[in-house]
C-alpha cells in the first residue's frame, strides 16, 4: 500500500486541526487578537469591549490558523499511521465524551438520590478517553495504515454541529 | 453608507458567481454525464469539473474577505439594531453564518489537494464529499446572508 503524499497529509490535517481548534477557541474564547470596530482598534489576545462591541472572530480564526499550521507540519514529518491513529483516537474520544456526558446528565436528572459526581465533566472525559483507548487498540490494523481523507468531511461537520449547539440560546429566548 | 452598500452588493454578486461555479462542479461530480449532452439539465451536468477548482477557491476567498470586512460595520450598526428589536433568531443565524463560512474556508486546502492534477483515484470519494460539503456551505451562507440582510422585511 502506497503512503499518502506529504502535501496531502499536511492539507488533510490542516483542515481537520483547524476545525477542531476553531471550535475550542470559540467556546473557550481564545482569540489571538480582539478588534474594536467602533473605534477601529486592534488588541493582542482577548480584551473586553471598549466604547462599542468587541469582535473576537478574527482572533479565533488566527488562533486556529497558527495551531493548525503547527499540527499539520508535525503530521507531515511523523509516520502516517501515527496521524491516522491520533485523529481516530481524538474523534472517538470526542464522540465518547458527548455520549457519556449526555448519559450522566440523564441519569442525574432521573435519579431519586443525589448523584452530584455525575455532573463532573472530568468523569465523562475520563470514561471517553478509556473507551477511545480500548476501541483504538481493538480496531483492525488495516484501519491505521493510511490517513483517511474522509476526516476532512467528518470532523468539520462535527465541528459545525457543536457550534450550532452552542448557538441554541439565540433560538430559545 | 453608500460605501458599505456598494461593498455588500459586490459581496452578493461574488457570492452569486461562487454559487454558480460550486453548484456546477458538485452536480457534475455527483451526477456525471456519460452520453452526449442534450437538454439544459444534461448540459448543466456535463461541465468539466476540474476547470472550476481555482475559480471556486479564488471566489470563495475574495467573497470571504469582503464578507469579513463588511462584518465590522454590521457588528456595531445592524446587529445592535437587530438586538434592540429582539430579532435574536436573525442574529443567531448570522452567528452561524460566520462559523459556516470559516469552516468552508478551512476546507479549501484539502479541497485543493483532492482536486490536484492528475486526479488521484484514492481521493475520489473524498473529492466528491468535500465538494458537496463546500457547495452546502456556500448555499447555506448565501441564503442566510439574504435573510439577515432583509431581516426587517423578511417574515415581518
Amino acid at each position: 500500500m502506497m503512503a499518502s503524499s506529504r502535501l496531502a497529509v499536511f492539507m488533510i490535517v490542516f483542515s481537520v486541526a483547524c476545525a477542531v481548534i476553531y471550535v475550542i477557541s470559540t467556546e473557550l474564547n481564545l482569540p489571538l487578537l480582539t478588534y474594536h470596530p467602533a473605534i477601529g482598534e486592534l488588541d493582542f489576545l482577548w480584551t473586553p469591549e471598549r466604547r462599542g462591541p468587541a469582535m473576537y472572530w478574527y482572533g479565533w480564526m488566527l488562533t486556529s490558523l497558527i495551531g493548525a499550521l503547527v499540527l499539520a507540519w508535525i503530521a507531515s514529518i511523523v509516520p502516517e499511521q501515527w496521524v491516522q491513529r491520533g485523529i481516530f483516537f481524538g474523534s472517538l474520544a470526542a464522540v465518547g465524551y458527548l455520549i457519556f456526558y449526555t448519559l450522566a446528565l440523564f441519569v442525574y436528572d432521573k435519579a431519586t438520590i443525589e448523584l452530584e459526581f455525575l455532573k463532573s465533566r472530568w468523569l465523562s472525559l475520563g470514561a471517553a478517553v478509556l473507551a477511545a483507548v480500548a476501541i483504538s487498540l481493538l480496531a483492525p490494523a488495516a484501519w491505521h495504515q493510511r490517513l483517511w481523507p474522509g476526516w476532512v468531511v467528518v470532523v468539520p461537520i462535527g465541528a459545525l454541529a457543536v457550534l450550532a449547539y452552542y448557538l441554541t440560546p439565540y433560538f430559545t429566548r | 453608507m453608500a460605501f458599505w452598500t456598494t461593498l455588500l452588493i459586490i459581496h452578493g454578486l461574488l457570492a452569486v458567481a461562487l454559487i454558480g461555479a460550486i453548484t456546477h462542479q458538485a452536480v457534475s461530480v455527483w451526477m456525471p454525464v456519460r452520453a452526449k449532452a442534450g437538454n439544459f439539465v444534461t448540459r448543466f451536468r456535463a461541465v468539466p469539473s476540474t476547470s472550476y477548482v481555482m475559480a471556486i477557491i479564488v471566489l470563495y476567498v475574495v467573497t470571504f474577505i469582503m464578507g469579513a470586512w463588511i462584518y465590522t460595520q454590521y457588528r456595531f450598526t445592524s446587529r445592535l439594531a437587530l438586538e434592540q428589536l429582539r430579532f435574536f433568531k436573525t442574529v443567531g443565524v448570522f452567528e452561524m453564518k460566520e462559523h459556516v463560512a470559516t469552516i468552508g474556508l478551512i476546507l479549501l486546502p484539502a479541497y485543493w489537494a483532492f482536486w490536484r492534477q492528475p486526479l488521484a483515484e484514492d481521493y475520489a470519494g473524498a473529492r466528491k464529499s468535500v465538494t458537496l460539503l463546500l457547495a452546502l456551505v456556500v448555499w447555506a451562507n448565501f441564503l442566510v446572508g439574504h435573510i439577515a440582510n432583509n431581516a426587517r422585511g423578511f417574515g415581518s
